[in-house]
């Protein structure tokens, strides 16, 4: 647990550190002393040194989006590590009860289709909508076990995951397909300031009460019967942090569509630092989760400049070779 | 899961991302009985005009339409926007074969003799079909020269020129003159005066989130550089790119050329400009000047030309 701290204090100040830096960088050249003069200022500090519209392109658009990126990284790999948990099953992630398949049903609805909602609310209430189903079929099934649930978000997904399909396959025209291509990989490109309010209440609304229900986890590990044993009201907790991660993902997914990989792997990849322990293991699968994803959507912003990939490519990129070497490290350590 | 939805827009973007760009090979052959041409690699015979054709795509149609010969159509697919008034009269007795592209079978059953096609990509398993295995069924197929994407047949830059060859080269296949058509064109070029007051321009096609810009090499290059505008995304080697606000806002251009297509209208990319905290203060938003060009007429083709004389009328009226 001390050398979690340690990690924690270290990942803290990496995370600032990144931030500090993400918002610096970018297509547009603006030096770091102006940028953060800008930034200074409009916390009510000082005056900007810079014109309207780069003025717009520090407040508006990066601020905004590594925000986003922060808060969407840190939620996706906290809710990888607690589906893992409650599942008991290492390739689990935030998606697995069939929510990005149900996001991206409300979003290309809204896209494609026209219906006019807004298209965060769209994507949460689809999210909302296959959990439901999900955990309506589990019950149906009979007890809701891990593997049941694991089982019944398959299917709500490949349902919801069809129906899209059959969407984008009816009805694009023209070049329309562009915008649901982006968010079916994910991207932050259009995370602005409400982006940041709806991503940053999740994390502190459910994320952080998330984070300190890691002894709780760890009672699950060794199964329901021992868990039950220690005192711990099975069912009810699975419930509660299903629905809980559920809406974390959903409002996660709501501002970015289903970005990959970081919260299938990002918990293993602590798991190889810190060990199996949900204590440490959840708020530093958050801390990693927010550095990682601020620096893959700063790749995705500028390596190509002036054009944009969606971050979900870069995300799978670098994390797949990543952890490939990672777990080869650990492998030569035992 | 997203991946699930994938494989659809995968081919969707298939169907797209082979649009737009023009061939470099020479002109047709005429053999005793017809042309003989390679057209976007796929060599393709033709022994006689063509008399039943499919049309995919909107700059296929209106080649045809321009060059008088609406009334071979016997059917069109995945059509981008109504025809301009000059043609509506022709075209309103072809038959729609399909709203998107059309699959084989609702290809073959309406029997064409020759598909004429502006994308490659119409040509796939899931739309028309394969372009070999129609040519053994006897059906004849051709893409816009202007759009093949294989490397030796795509155009580096596309120009007027490329745009009459397809003209004289759809002309020759039914055999009848082009030379009217392809003088009137250059007609519209020549009477087109570059604006020459130094103004940089964006073309908007699509796309919210990250705009979906008219690139270097493309359709939307050759417009800009006839009305003398020049591009902020004209450094990137392509016909469209996707792009970024960030690089946008930067560039700060004078003029917004706004694509209109009904799934994405000229109107939903103003208040989208204007509402984006970020957009909202670029010169041309903030004093509204705009060029608007419908989705059909973006794409190279009998259209072009006419379109680029529209838009600088347009870029006329506007006060700096």
């Amino acid at each position: 647990m001390r050398r979690a701290g340690w990690w924690g204090a270290a990942l803290g100040v990496a995370l600032v550190l990144s931030i500090t830096l993400a918002v610096t960088i970018g297509p547009a050249e603006i030096r770091f002393d102006e940028v953060w003069a800008s930034i200074v200022s409009h916390l009510g500090l000082g005056t900007t040194p810079l014109s309207v519209l780069r003025d717009g392109i520090v407040w508006e658009l990066r601020m905004p989006r590594v925000l986003t990126a922060a808060c969407v990284g840190a939620g996706l790999a906290l809710s990888g590590a607690v589906m893992q948990a409650l599942t008991r099953n290492p390739l689990a992630d935030p998606y697995l009860l069939g929510l990005s398949s149900g996001a991206s049903l409300g979003a290309v609805s809204v896209i494609l289709l026209g219906i006019s909602v807004l298209l965060p609310l769209a994507a949460f209430l689809g999210a909302l909508l296959a959990l439901a189903v999900t955990l309506l079929l589990a019950s149906a099934l009979g007890r809701i076990t891990p593997t049941r649930t694991v089982l019944a978000g398959l299917a709500v997904s490949s349902l919801a995951g069809a129906v899209t399909s059959f969407v984008i396959f009816w009805t694009v025209t023209g070049d329309s397909y562009r915008e649901i291509l982006s968010w079916l990989l994910g991207s932050l490109s259009g995370a602005r300031w409400p982006a940041v309010l709806i991503a940053g209440t999740a994390i502190i609304v459910i994320g952080i009460p998330v984070m300190a229900t890691g002894r709780l986890l760890d009672s699950f590990a060794f199964g329901d019967t021992s868990a039950a044993a220690l005192g711990v009201n099975v069912s009810g907790t699975r419930w509660a942090l299903l629905g809980a991660t559920a809406l974390l993902t959903g409002a996660m997914v709501s501002v970015s569509g289903s970005i990959g990989f970081v919260g299938l792997i990002l918990p293993h990849a602590v798991r190889l630092l810190v060990g199996p322990g949900h204590r440490a293991l959840l708020p530093l699968s958050a801390l990693v989760g927010a550095i990682f994803l601020v620096w893959a959507d700063t790749i995705a912003r500028t390596i190509f400049d002036p054009r944009e990939l969606p971050v979900g490519i870069v995300t799978a990129l670098i994390g797949a070779p990543v952890f490939a070497f990672l777990l080869a490290r650990r492998s030569a350590d035992a | 899961m997203s991946r699930l939805a994938l494989p659809a827009v995968l081919v969707v973007t298939g169907l797209a991302l082979t649009g737009c760009a023009a061939s470099t090979t020479a002109a047709p052959e005429p053999t005793a009985t017809g042309v003989s041409l390679d057209n976007c690699g796929t060599p393709v015979e033709i022994t006689a005009a063509p008399e039943r054709v499919i049309t995919i795509k909107s700059t296929s149609t209106e080649m045809l339409l321009a060059l008088g010969l609406g009334d071979r159509i016997i059917g069109t697919g995945f059509q981008d926007g109504p025809v301009p008034d000059e043609w509506a009269t022709d075209a309103a007795s072809i038959p729609v074969l399909s709203e998107m592209v059309p699959g084989q079978e609702a290809v073959l059953d309406a029997e064409p003799d020759f598909i004429y096609a502006g994308w490659e990509s119409n040509f796939s398993d899931e739309g028309a079909g394969d372009r070999a295995e129609l040519a053994t069924l006897g059906v004849n197929t051709y893409v816009s020269p202007a759009a093949c994407k294989e490397p030796g047949h795509k155009p580096e830059k596309l120009d007027f020129a490329e745009i009459n060859r397809e003209i004289g080269e759809v002309a020759s296949i039914f055999q009848v003159d082009g030379t009217e058509l392809i003088e009137s064109q250059e007609a519209i070029v020549a009477g087109i005066e570059p604006d020459s007051r130094g103004l940089s321009a964006l073309w908007y096609s699509s796309g919210t989130d990250t705009p979906y810009v008219g690139a270097g090499i493309g359709a939307p290059e050759l417009v800009l550089e006839t009305l003398g505008l020049e591009n902020i995304a004209g450094d990137i080697e392509d016909t469209w790119s996707p792009f970024g606000w960030e690089a946008v806002v930067d560039a700060n251009p004078d003029v917004i050329v706004l694509v209109d297509a009904t799934w994405n209208t000229a109107e939903s990319k103003i208040d989208l400009l204007e509402s984006n905290p970020a957009t909202r203060n670029l010169d041309a938003v903030k004093n509204s000047r705009y060029l608007y060009i419908p989705f059909a007429a973006g794409e190279a083709g009998v259209r072009t030309a006419p379109a680029a004389a529209d838009l600088a009328e347009q870029l006329k009226a506007l006060t700096f």
